[in-house]
This record gives structure tokens, sequence and C-alpha cells, in this order.
């Protein structure tokens, strides 16, 4: 009897069911009709130049993010204060608009809001790509929509060893990060500061920005003997909790150099718990990450003699440096930390500059621009900062050194240092 | 029990017709001049309603509740992604990522499926976590870094979005063929009362095998038609827990356990997502959340479940809820037990 | 290349890892026991009680270890607001169902976004001059903060041992876990009963959540992958025991830690989850299954 009426019945839910289709229907209408006008799909208006923007400002990533995103913004207020950027097929001066959208850290939300911006925003370029995995997924968005795209804050090799036509990076490649870190230690060996035949120790995320400074790391210690021994080498899960596995097993190692790569989460949790271990190594280092002030208010004294290879510090001894740690102030009411929002900024000097040169915001012309402009006066470490061939930037980085009370030196390389490194680690 | 009513009679033809009609006004749509923005905002969303659809059978059909759904949607796009970059042709490689996802879904079916109520669910859990990290380290699709397409020829956003069209009306047909066929109803028998079903000569085991490939299937399709789309995909993306969140989200948003709540839910789901994200980055959690409780306390079924209380405050459908409760129990949410 | 002192070390560490596991899930078990809500807020109730402990510490230089202890009352009170409003509107169920665990996920994302606008996405952590120090017995080094969170947390579940066998509400909570109808039949109100254990969860969610705040830095987001292992020791403690969770943790901890001699490190995060497959497989009701008599009156 039951079975009969449950039979029945499932014959009424089919009806009723295909009558939802009218629901359906409408709600498609629907959305298309409030699609088109909450997106900000307008044509760009003649006297503007849209820049989309795609960067984290919730999620893990969300505070570098944030930072990159002011540096962005630095950048294009500056530029419009000065009257915006000459565009000879206009002929005349144009402003820059910026055209936001968080991803909150989600590389599928990054790579789908990359391809809104180019594909409905009438953008001359996309800028944004905070931490390699967003990058990657950008990425790949550059050339379907042939419309250049500056990574400012991606520098894993593999993003601009696809061949890609359109996708420019602002960060040097991290394998240089690798290898300026270990020659950076080596000279501590020339000078006597440490023996030679040191044991390494490495722990990186398991991404290509692991990958790549592991790789850096190997290439410089195979070319160069005797310098340091490589024992230990393992990845770990970005994101992760809890590191004391990892830890005792590098404690095991009987390293005396400890090289880590980490996101600045995972810099904080990881060193935190390897300070709460008791241990301690000669020299360490947490790769690009190190003198952030959110590590400093973690962590205290304990992140004192953390060496960090990074993209841009605050003390290089540029004039155009002081000018720019000014105006960040002035912006945003805080100091510039680490190096975000540097790299980012100088994206959008670089893009207006290309734009400038192309003298058109035709996306090709732009590419190409882009391809050939040298920003003189940069704030990056070198002063200089151009496109290789395949797209990424390559400037020297600078390592530097968190001292004792709340001092950040720069102790390599030597032209540009404020302070000597301290090394071993008192 | 046949419908006899003219009334009834003349609803039917309608209804049956409506669907037909969708499919013909969406196979027009993009001849229709719309902007590669929408297209791409349509394209996702029919992604998203093959998985919400998917999810129903297991989830709503055979009320076995899996917060693993990114496995299978994971492992499709992977699959998808290797066959693709190895040359396979792009259709050919989908129905690898199907068939590969249905063998993952009886890897992962026959354990768990041997297990009831929250240890179920707890499991698909485990599995959906142990499996992104294994994806994480494994390094011949490339680990955390990710993987890249690799496809020739020149990239046809309508060819994409005609492939997540035919796969939504693949999903939508299966759905409603397993509605109305004795499989269907052996499912239904499983989530009222497993024992009972038993009972009456219903193997629930083997029931929820087969659904749970179906299921598998028609998900990892679409996480290889997501993966052609999108060229680049990593372990942080196509599995992540978010990703089995969002799937589960969709037919409970529509109502689950019906043929049309989960389309309607991936619609909503995936036209209004983007717009929550891009333009209120800030509170989007909290309207998510919000929709999430509001849904469960005031109205279970979900928006087909609020349509279909629109229509009989109209007084037009007052046998309906009858037979909700001999089909569901007192509703299709409320009260279920995992 | 493992010597004995590395092994003291790792079961050290493996210790005072249950310790803080334990002290995490117990919350859940009282809810899930009581109620049969699976309760997805955990995450958020921890995320908040972290909070709670820096706000504390940043307004009023309490210790976090004291804010802990604040925490439970507060929480405890909060857990009951959220009963009052929400839970209770819930169709009851002798059985965990969907829409409880989707109730109180959309209440999990609305705690994060309110933390979000509350507190920004910012990384934050307390520093107190305890945070870095460190015991030194020899080869062993031991966190000293680790072990006082270690000792808060095995005082705390040995209290609410205590409070389960020996008072009446314990008494009516047992009798609620063991037969829900019989219960009611002889006089426990069970929506009162349900409401304080709500609380009492959520309680040691925020108390959990302090003691984790003085270890880790937290965001928002914070609890997501303690949430997880929280089901696992839930489960292998089978579900709804104190002297369970215990053991689970313990289980949890020390699979975790010792595996990093056999696994490489990238797949430490998945060792909780093989675990739980590989338990659940085996032994369906959990491990403490195997002695669900002894323990369900617990």
């Amino acid at each position: 009897m039951r079975d009969l009426s449950l039979f029945c019945a499932g014959f009424r839910v089919g009806f009723r069911a295909l009558r939802g289709g009218i629901a359906v229907a409408l709600l498609f209408s629907a959305t298309s009709v409030l699609v088109p006008e909450s997106s900000r799909a307008t044509a760009a208006a003649d006297d503007t130049i849209s820049i989309g923007v795609v960067l984290p400002t919730t999620g893990r990533e969300g505070k570098p993010g944030q930072f990159q995103k002011e540096g962005i913004e630095l950048a294009i207020k500056k530029i419009n204060e000065a009257g915006g950027v000459f565009v000879k097929d206009k002929g005349k001066k144009l402003l820059l608009k910026e055209v936001f959208y968080d991803d909150g850290s989600d590389p599928q939300k990054s790579a789908s809001l990359a391809e809104r911006a180019m594909s409905s925003d009438h953008v001359t370029a996309v800028v944004g790509g905070y931490s390699t995995q967003l990058g990657q997924a950008e990425s790949v968005m550059a050339d379907r929509y042939q419309t250049p795209w500056i990574a400012t804050g991606a520098g894993a090799t593999a993003i601009f060893s696809q061949g890609y036509q359109y996708a420019f990076g602002a960060l040097s490649p991290v394998e240089v990060l690798g290898a300026t870190t270990v020659e950076f230690i080596s000279k501590l060996v020339d000078q006597g500061k440490l023996k030679r035949g040191l044991r390494v120790a490495m722990a990186v995320e398991n991404t290509d920005h692991g990958v790549d400074y592991v790789g850096g790391v190997k290439e410089w210690i195979a070319k160069h003997p005797g310098y340091f021994q490589l024992v230990f080498s393992e990845n770990f899960e970005l994101g992760s909790t809890d590191f004391s596995g990892l830890l005792q097993k590098v404690k095991a190692s009987k390293a005396d150099i400890y090289l880590a790569d980490a996101h600045l989460q995972d810099y904080i949790t990881m060193h935190r718990q390897y300070l709460q271990s008791g241990m301690r190594h000669q020299v360490v280092s947490y790769g690009a990450r190190g003198p952030e002030s959110d590590a400093r208010k973690a962590l205290g004294a304990g992140t004192d003699y953390v060496f960090a290879g990074i993209w841009w510090s605050q003390r290089l001894p540029y004039p155009q440096v002081a000018k720019f740690i000014a105006d960040y102030k002035q912006f945003t009411g805080r100091e510039p930390d680490s190096w975000y929002a540097a790299t980012s900024h100088e994206a959008i000097r670089a893009l207006a500059a290309a734009i400038e040169k192309a003298g058109t915001t035709n996306h090709a012309a732009v590419r190409n621009a882009l391809h050939s402009v040298e920003l003189k006066n940069s704030l990056l470490p070198g002063g200089v900062l151009k496109f290789g061939v395949n797209g990424q930037a390559g400037y020297p980085f600078v390592i530097v050194q968190n001292k004792p009370g709340d001092k950040v030196d720069i102790v390599y390389p030597k032209e540009s240092a404020t302070g000597e490194p301290i090394a071993p680690r008192p | 029990m046949k419908t006899g009513t003219p009334a009834s009679g003349i609803r039917f033809s309608i209804s049956s017709v409506l669907p037909w009609l969708l499919l013909v006004a969406l196979i027009f749509l993009p001849s229709a001049g719309l902007g590669t923005n929408l297209i791409r905002l349509f394209f996702l969303t029919l992604v998203w309603i093959v998985t919400s659809v998917a999810w129903n059978l297991v989830g709503g059909f055979a009320g076995q509740v899996s917060f693993g759904f990114a496995v299978f949607y994971g492992v499709g796009a992977y699959t998808g992604a290797l066959l693709m970059n190895q040359g396979v042709s792009p259709y050919a490689a989908m129905a690898g990522a199907a068939a590969m996802a249905s063998i993952a879904s009886l890897i992962v079916g026959a354990p768990t499926f041997r297990l009831r109520g929250p240890y179920f669910v707890i499991a698909t859990i485990g599995v959906n976590e142990a499996v992104r990290v294994l994806m994480s380290n494994l390094a011949i699709t490339g680990g955390a870094s990710g993987l890249r397409l690799r496809e020739h020829g020149p990239y046809r956003q309508v060819e994409h979005y005609y492939t997540a069209l035919g796969a939504a009306a693949i999903a939508i047909a299966i759905s409603a063929v397993i509605a109305r066929s004795r499989f269907g109803l052996a499912l239904r028998a499983i989530r009222q009362d497993e024992d009972a079903a038993a009972d009456v000569g219903v193997n629930a085991y083997v029931c929820k095998l087969y659904v749970h490939a179906i299921a598998a299937a028609l998900t990892g399709m679409a996480g290889a038609i997501f993966a052609r789309y999108a060229a680049y995909i990593n372990p942080q993306g196509v599995f992540a827990f978010n990703t089995s969140i969002s799937i589960l989200l969709m037919p409970v948003i529509g109502g689950i356990g019906t043929i049309w709540g989960p389309v309607l839910g991936g619609v909503v789901f995936g036209a209004i997502e983007e717009q929550l994200v891009a333009n209120f980055p800030n509170i989007h959690l909290l309207l998510y959340g919000g929709l999430l409780m509001l849904i469960v306390l005031v109205e279970p079924d979900g928006l087909v479940g609020l349509f279909h209380r629109i229509v009989r405050r109209r007084g037009s459908d007052s046998r309906s809820k009858g037979i909700d409760k001999v089909l569901w129990g007192r509703s299709r949410l409320e009260g279920r037990e995992l | 290349m493992m010597t004995a002192a590395d092994f003291l070390n790792l079961l050290i560490a493996a210790l005072m890892l249950a310790g803080i596991y334990g002290a995490m899930s117990v919350g859940m078990t009282v809810i899930y026991g009581v109620m049969k809500i699976v309760n997805l807020a955990h995450a958020g109730f921890m995320m908040m009680g972290a909070y709670f402990a820096y706000e504390l510490f940043q307004r009023f230089n309490i210790d976090p270890l004291f804010g802990a202890f604040l925490a439970l009352p507060v929480f405890f009170l909060f857990g009951m607001a959220i009963h009052w409003l929400l839970v209770r509107r819930l169709p009851k169920s002798d059985q965990p169902t969907l829409s409880s665990l989707l109730l109180m996920f959309g209440f999990w994302l609305v705690l994060q976004n309110v933390a979000y606008l509350t507190w920004g996405n910012t990384d934050m952590s307390i520093l107190t001059p305890h945070t870095l120090s460190v015991i030194n017995l020899g080869p062993i080094t031991i966190s000293t903060l680790r072990l006082v969170v270690f000792a808060a947390a095995v005082v705390s579940m040995a209290i609410l041992q205590l409070i389960l066998n020996r008072s009446w509400f314990g008494k009516s909570v047992r009798a609620l876990i063991q037969n829900p109808y019989a219960a009611q039949i002889t006089g426990v109100d069970d929506q009162k009963i349900s409401r304080m254990a709500f609380g009492l969860g959520t309680a040691f969610a925020g108390f959990a959540g302090a003691l984790l705040s003085m270890l880790y830095s937290f965001n928002p987001d914070f609890g997501r992958p303690f949430l997880v292992r929280s089901f696992v020791i839930i489960v292998l403690g089978g579900l709804e025991s104190v002297p369970g969770v215990a053991f689970g943790a313990l289980v949890l901890a020390v699979v975790e830690t010792f595996s990093i001699l056999a696994v490489p490190a990238g797949y430490q995060p998945a060792i909780s989850f093989a675990l739980l497959v590989v338990v659940l497989l085996l032994f369906p009701r959990g491990l403490a299954g195997l002695m669900q008599k002894k323990w369900r009156a617990a």
C-alpha cells in the first residue's frame, strides 16, 4: 500500500518539478537584466585610462594584498595629480582610473575576476596577482584577452616560461632570491664570520615559489663547492598550523643554517614554534619574509637577527625612496611594511611610462612598449625597472636583517648597506 | 491515480514545454550579442548547475549528504587537463574525466557507504581533505604549483559555453529520468528509511554506489569543462573544501530532492556569488551565512518550496503539501537525518 | 639519526599537542552528545575566544591564561543566547540533521564576517613575556606556554568530567545522551538542559580559542584546521564522552607528531584525515566504540 502511494506521488513530484522550470526561466531573464547593470561594464570614458586591479584584500593573503593595493593607488594618485598620462593619439593627458576586485585569496576567483576586468571593463591593462598561486591562475587570461597583465607579487619563473606574450612581472625571479641569499652568506664565510662547510637545512612552501627558492640555493651550492652542505630539505603545506614535527626534523638534522621560504602567516607561526622549541641556528632566513611589522608584533625580539631577501626595502638610500615613504605615510598614515607596496607602485609607473611611450591605449602597442620601457629613478634596488624577454623583471635583491630595537638594516649588497650583518646569531 | 483533472492536464503541457523553451533560449543566447563577461557568467553558472544537480542525486534523492564532492570535481578537472595535455580531444577528455571520477566515487563510496549517520558526513570531509593534501604533494600533477593546460588552437568562448550547456542539459535529463524511474523510487525509499527499504527488497548499498557513481561522473565532467576553460588548475582551487561547500549550498538554496531546485540554486549561486564578491567584498560572508540560516529556519524547501508556497497561497495547489508529507515527512530539509 | 633525546622531545610535543586538541574538541562533544548537532560554528566560537583574550590583553593587560578562564562564563552565556535565538528553532531529532549542520555553518560564516568587520583581516597575536620562554631539561626543551596550556586544558577537562559525573545537570546530560525519551519521561527538561549544554560547549570552544591565542597567531578564518581535527578526535573518541575525547586527542596527536618520521612534512595535514577514514572503516563506531559501554555513561 505504502509502496503504491509512493509510486503515484513520484509522478506528481515530476509534474510539480517541471513547473519549477518557469521559475528558472524567470530568474535567468532577471539575471541577464540585472547583471550588466551592476557590473561595471561602462565603456571607458574618453578622458580616462582604466586599469584593472585584482588583488586579495581578504582571506589569508589579505594583508600583503592590501599593501599592494595601497601602492597601486598611491601611484595612480601621484600620476593623476601631475595631470595624468599623455597619450599621443588622443592628443592630451588622460587620467588613470582603477577598477578594483578583491579575489579573497582564491585562485579560481582571481582568474575569473581578471577575466572579468579584461573582458568587460575596457581596461588598458590588469595589474595584480599577489602570491604565486593567484598570479599563476591570472596569468592565463593575459594572452587569452590580449591584454597586458603585470604581476605585482608573483615571482615564480613558471609563470613567465609559458611563452605568454602579454604577461609581465614586477618581481625578480625567486631563484635569484635563493641564490642571492646563499651568496650573501658565503660572503660572511669569506669574511671569517662563519666557518666553511656549514650544514644547511631548508623547509619551503610546496608551491613554485618554494621550488624555485630551493632550486636557486641548490644551484649556487653546486657551483661553489666547499662553502655549504645541504643536509635537509622538505616542503610544507601553506597555511599549516603546526610545524613542530617538521621543526623536530630540522633540529635532528643538526644544521648550522636554517633557510625557510614561507608566506607571512606561515613565517609567524613557524618562527614562533621554532623559538618555542628552543632552536637556534647561526643564520636564519625565511626567504622573502622577515621585517614585517606583524611578525614583530607577534614575536617581539624573537625576530631579531632574522635575514630576509626582499625586492625592496625602505632603507634603500635613494632620494626617490625617501619621497615614496613620505607620500605613502601621508596616503595611508603608516610606514610601508616590507616590500609589498613598492613593487606594485612601480608596476603602475612602468605601465604609465609604457602607455606614454606607445602613444595609445591599444593593447598590443602597450605590450610592445612594456617590453622596451626602462623605468629610470625606480624605487627598486638598482634604481631601474625593465622587463626581460620573458616579461619578468630582473633587478637585484637586497638582504635585510632585523636588529634589536625594531631596527632593520640592509646588509647586502654592500653599496646599499646601512649596517653590518650580525652573524652568527649572538 | 493518474492526473485526471483537465486543469492539471493543461498545466502538464505548459510545464513540459517550458524546459525546452528554456533550452532553445539558451542555445540562441550567444547570438543575442551578449558580452564576453556575461557569457562567462552563464558558463560558470551552467558548470555550477551540473555539480548542483549531481549532488542532489546523492544528497537529495538518496539522502546521503556528502561534504566531499570537490574530490570528484577535482579528479575530473585533473584527469581532463592531463588528457588534454596529452593531445586527447577535449570531449574525449571530458568523457575520460567522468569515467575517472566514477572510479574515484567507487573507491570513496565502497567503504563510506557502509557507514551511516554523521559518520558518513564526517568521512566525506576527511576524504576531501586527504585528497587535497595528497594532490598538493604529488609531483606528476604539479603539486601545489598547479597544472597548466596546453590546448592548441584558438580560444573560443562560445564553444565552452555550449559544452557547459550540453552538460547541464544532460545532468538535468538524467536527474529527471532517475526521479521518475523505479531506481529513483528505490533511492527515495533509502532516504526515508534504509532498513525498511531493505525489507521491500532494495539493495541500499548497491543503489547508493550506483547513484554516487552517476553523480561523480557528472561532477567530474563539470570539473573537466571548468579546467579547460580556466586553463590553470591547482589543488587549493578545485579540491578546496569551499568547493564542496558551494556544491552543497546550491541545492539547499534551490530546494533539495527536486529536479529544478538544484538548477535554481545553481542559477542563484552562480549569478549572485560573483556580484556579491565583486560588489560587497566586506559583507558577502555575512549575506551567505544569513541566507543559509534563513533558508534553514524559514523555508527549508528552498526557493522551490517558497515558489510552491506562493502558488499554494493562491489556492491552486492544495494537494502537493499532502504529497510532500507522504514523501518526505515534514519537509525535504527540515528534520532530515543525515 | 633519531636519538633518545629527539624521541623524548617528540613524545613531549605529542603530549602537549594532545592537551590542546582535547580542550578544543571537548565542547563539540558535549553539544553533539546532547543535541546530536555537529557544530560547524565551533571554529567560529574558537576564533571569537581568541579575539576575546586579545581584547582583554590589549585593553586591560589581562594575561591570556586568565582571559581564557574569563572566557568560560562569557561564552557560556553567549552560547545560551545562540541556542535561545537559533538552535532551539531547529526541528528535534535524535539523529544529526542536515538543517542543524547548515544552520551552524551559516552562523560560522556570519561570525567570520563580523570578525572581519571588527578586527580586519590582520593576523593578530598576543605577545607576553612568557610567549617565547622555554624550559631546558638537559637535551629536552619544553615551551613554557605549551606546558601551561596543557595544564589548563587537562584541569578544565577534569572539572568538566566532574561536573558531568557529580552534578544534577551532569546527570541530566548523561540521561539525555543515553536515552532522550526516557530522560524526558523522568522529568528532565530537555530544552533547559540543551540550552545549558550548548552554553557549556560554546564556553569550552571560547576557552580553547583563548588558550590557542597564546600559541598561534589568528585571524577571522582561525579555527578551520582545528575544526576538522576536532571532528577526527570526537569520532575517534566515539562522539559523546569526555574520556573518549581525551583518548582521541592523544591518538591523533601521537600519530601526527610521530608520522613526521615516516612521511614528508607536506603530507602531515593529511595524516589526521587518513587516520579518520581508516578508523571509520575498521571500527565504524569509533575507536572508543570498542569500549562504548563503559564510556557512554561517563
